[in-house]
């Protein structure tokens, strides 16, 4: 971990995930604006000294927007990926752990389920759910836990079979110990990585879900949503489409760099060499 | 060109050494700096001579190899010196005048021919392919002289053994196919790196004989690198012994061996196990059984219970057998050598006397009888502890030392909660470890600080028996002989029996009391250590008795 730093992808991850994080966290504070106070006789500018983004179809100032837009952004993607990392997780572990019939049902009825493409399967959930953001924070969990199940799954059988796994076995330990104890934390970290690298998928199929009227609804500040109200203004203002897309890119992205990082910062066998 | 001068560059060629290689300094660069791997290395190996490189782990042995072939890791920095093949520079070589030296006037043979072979590709196409390449033969040719190669290397059956895949071959043959391959251009040099490590002693030994056939039949150079003295004495006309990095020393190897002038050779030397010399504890006055394997059979992919309802027939033929009808008894306080080449079943005895292997048969523990794995209980693990080979594998890499052997206290109660530190200190003293080391994490440590670890923590359970797997194996040789001494003492300070798993006999025959012998998952000898060569002895025991490296008669030196 000392030498995160020297590569430029964890410079470049930490740099962006920084300047979104602070943007989620101190964002609605420092926004100048009243993000849904109309102005109509500023509609659809571009960038200027007073509106520093431009404003939008009904003149909000995009700045603003963008900022008070971001905790719920972050905190869809962070949230959808915890709860799909800890139920895929879960059951991951408890099929490694257990192995023979239980290990090959679990896996084959996981494999099915990962046949159906995410954001297919986030639309099937969100349509039998209803609209909004809890539903479709739930779905993407959901339709992510497959693929975390089978990551913790094969992290737990490499730990497995090692030989302190063997020796705490043959000492006689309870199951809950040797799995607590002994594999869990050795098979920690691929899960980690995995996680922090999903959080940029959450975030897309969080905003791909705004842009279809399946996630948040209007007057929400969430960034997909405001791409797919601004399309009709496109050709009018592209500043006011831009600017959201802008922002979900960069916070994937951030995301996306920094787990690519920390995987290679904590495979010895990526650092060397 | 005139006649004469022809005739002059002739002999200049002939009299340069086939490899040279002056002053030569190799570095790493890591994240703690510059790590220096080799230090002004002087190294020349003549016209038709094999030199042995000898060193122990992380001694650079094979970063020299690596720099004589070219391919060396890109943070390898290269801070002066020359290697020169029959005098031409290779430093100077771009990489693809190099793609035609290499294969064609120098080669590689390694350390293990599994995983050096392409695993989809026929052999005969392996070799041919460097026919082709180098040669520039048809295909036709290629193949031909192929069979003519593998042939020279003792394969009986050379234009079958062309259509196999490697994992058709076993290890013997498929180091047999390396070899011819290396061989196959006819070389200048050759370099061996570890050649018969991967391979069990009975091929090694077979290996090693090719190797001096088939180099007084071609007379080519070789450099042979190994971490084993007394195999390289029967190869090598010169050795140099590489330690951290820099010669330490060099000479005939007849010499080396009878007079060592560096510390470190006489180091090296002293620590060769010596089976004449018996370092073990004494053995138990009266014999008093521990446990006994009564009729012990462990069937690999054996049939599930519908497979036998449907094909019952064929019960016995689906899987393998690890083991089968395996019996013996384990006396207190002996030590009980169990021998045989990989595959023979010896590490399978082993998971079964810890628990860790579903098994037939019966095991007798001071008359009560365990019929199958699952009614072992905690107590006779407590008993029964093991230590496996691999120490980097043994221990979890996430807990620091203390907390590893605190944990066998803990679970069986060995001393009240409050006494735990001081027992951890007790048995870090008793396995040679300072106090300190129960705050370090394994990864801190050496391997066989390691591998002290781990019998620390095995001996922490105070146990009646403990299953030695390969415990020196992964080891260098100075350490090796440590750590055996190390369980020796042990042994005699609490009393435990012990079941030593090796494939060296030489070793072996230093500690053991007993010896079983194992092959093909049978039991074929058992014997008291002073019958090694009585004449009732099963053939394959006097096969292996006979395959080992001799000793070299070197009491003279023994370290005082």
């Amino acid at each position: 971990m000392r030498n995160f730093f020297s590569s430029p992808t964890a410079i470049m991850g930490t740099a962006l995930l920084s300047i979104v994080l602070f943007a989620a966290i101190f964002g609605p504070m420092i926004a100048p604006y009243d993000p849904q106070a109309f102005d109509p006789l500023n509609r659809l500018q571009g960038p200027s000294l007073t509106h520093l983004f431009g404003t939008d179809q009904f003149g909000r100032d995009l700045l603003s927007r963008i900022l008070t837009g971001a905790p719920s952004t972050v905190a869809f993607g962070v949230g959808a990926t915890l709860l799909g990392v800890g139920i895929g997780s879960i059951i991951g572990v408890v099929a490694g752990v257990s192995g023979g019939w239980v290990d090959s049902t679990i896996m084959r009825i996981l494999d099915g389920l990962l046949a159906v493409p995410d954001l297919l399967f986030t639309l099937l959930i969100v349509t039998i759910l209803g609209g909004g953001m809890e539903h479709a924070m739930l779905a993407v969990s959901i339709a992510f836990a497959p693929g975390m199940a089978r990551i913790a799954r094969s992290a737990v059988l490499s730990v497995r079979t090692r030989d302190y796994v063997r020796a705490a076995v043959a000492r006689g330990e309870s199951g809950v110990y040797i799995v607590t104890c002994e594999v869990l934390p050795n098979a920690l970290s691929p899960i980690v990585v995995e996680a922090t690298i999903r959080v940029s998928f959450a975030i897309m199929i969080g905003a791909t879900l705004g842009f279809l009227g399946l996630g948040a609804q209007p007057p929400s500040t969430e960034w997909g949503l405001m791409v797919a109200e601004a399309r009709q203004f496109m050709f009018r203002n592209p500043w006011c489409v831009a600017i959201p897309g802008i922002s979900i890119a960069i916070a994937a992205l951030g995301f996306n760099l920094f787990g690519d990082a920390l995987r290679d910062a904590l495979d010895p066998k990526r650092s060397h060499g | 060109m005139t006649l004469q001068t022809m005739t002059q560059n002739v002999i200049a060629t002939a009299e340069k050494p086939a490899l040279s290689i002056l002053d030569y300094s190799l570095s790493y660069k890591t994240a703690n700096g510059l790590i220096s791997a080799l230090k002004n290395i002087d190294l020349t190996i003549p016209k038709g001579k094999t030199v042995g490189l000898v060193g122990e782990s992380g001694s650079g042995k094979s970063s020299m190899a690596w720099s004589v072939m070219r391919y060396l890791p890109p943070n390898a920095v290269e801070t002066g010196g020359a290697i020169r093949l029959a005098g031409e520079e290779l430093l100077d070589q771009t990489p693809f005048q190099m793609a035609d030296i290499r294969g064609r006037r120098m080669s590689m043979v390694f350390q293990d021919p599994s995983t050096s072979l392409n695993p989809t590709i026929r052999l005969g196409e392996q070799i041919a392919e460097v026919l082709m390449r180098h040669r520039g033969l048809t295909k036709a040719q290629a193949w031909a002289e192929a069979e003519v190669a593998l042939a020279r290397t003792g394969i009986t059956r050379p234009k079958e053994m062309l259509q196999r895949f490697p994992h058709e071959a076993s290890g013997g043959e498929k180091q047999r196919v390396v070899i011819a391959t290396a061989f196959a251009c006819e070389p200048e040099l050759i370099i061996f790196d570890e050649p018969t490590t991967a391979l069990d002693i009975l091929t090694a030994r077979q290996i090693l004989d090719l190797f001096n056939q088939l180099r007084d039949e071609t007379n080519v150079s070789a450099l042979y690198i190994s971490h084993d003295l007394g195999l390289v004495s029967r190869v090598v006309d010169e050795v140099s012994v590489l330690h951290k990095g820099v010669i330490v020393e060099r000479g005939l190897v007849g010499e080396v061996f009878a007079k060592p002038s560096a510390p470190y050779t006489k180091q090296l030397i002293g620590a060769v196990p010596n089976p004449d010399r018996w370092i073990g504890v004494d053995a138990p006055a009266e014999p008093k059984t521990l446990i006994k394997l009564d009729g012990i059979g462990v069937h690999y992919g054996a049939p599930s219970k519908i497979q036998k309802m449907f094909w019952p027939e064929d019960a016995e033929k689906v899987g393998f057998w690890g083991a089968k009808d395996v019996n013996f008894e384990v006396r207190k306080g002996e030590l009980l050598g169990v021998v045989g080449e990989s595959g023979s079943g010896k590490s399978t005895i082993a998971k079964v006397l810890a628990g860790l292997q579903d098994f037939q048969g019966n095991l007798e523990i001071e008359g009560k009888t365990i019929g199958s794995r699952k009614v072992i209980d905690r107590a006779y693990r407590r008993r029964v502890q093991i230590v496996f080979q691999h120490p980097d594998a043994s221990l979890n890499p996430r807990q620091k030392i203390g907390r590893i052997i605190a944990r066998p206290l803990k679970l069986y109660g060995v001393v009240p909660r409050e006494k735990i530190k001081a027992r951890i200190a007790e048995l870090l003293e008793m396995v040679r470890l300072p106090e300190e080391y129960a705050d370090r994490y394994p990864h801190q440590l050496s391997g066989g600080e390691k591998q002290r670890v781990a019998i620390a923590r095995a001996f922490a359970a105070e146990p009646e028996l403990v299953i030695c797997d390969e415990v020196t194996a992964a080891l260098d040789v100075s350490v090796q002989a440590a750590v055996a001494e190390l369980l020796v003492k042990l042994q005699k300070d609490t009393g435990a029996a012990c079941v030593f798993i090796t494939h060296d006999l030489n070793l072996i025959r230093q500690l053991a009391h007993r010896i079983a012998v194992m092959h093909h998952g049978k039991l074929v000898d058992f014997f008291d250590r002073p019958d090694a060569r009585s004449e009732d002895r099963d053939p394959y025991t006097k096969a292996l008795l006979d395959a080992v490296p001799v000793h070299t008669p070197v009491e003279a030196f023994e370290i005082a």
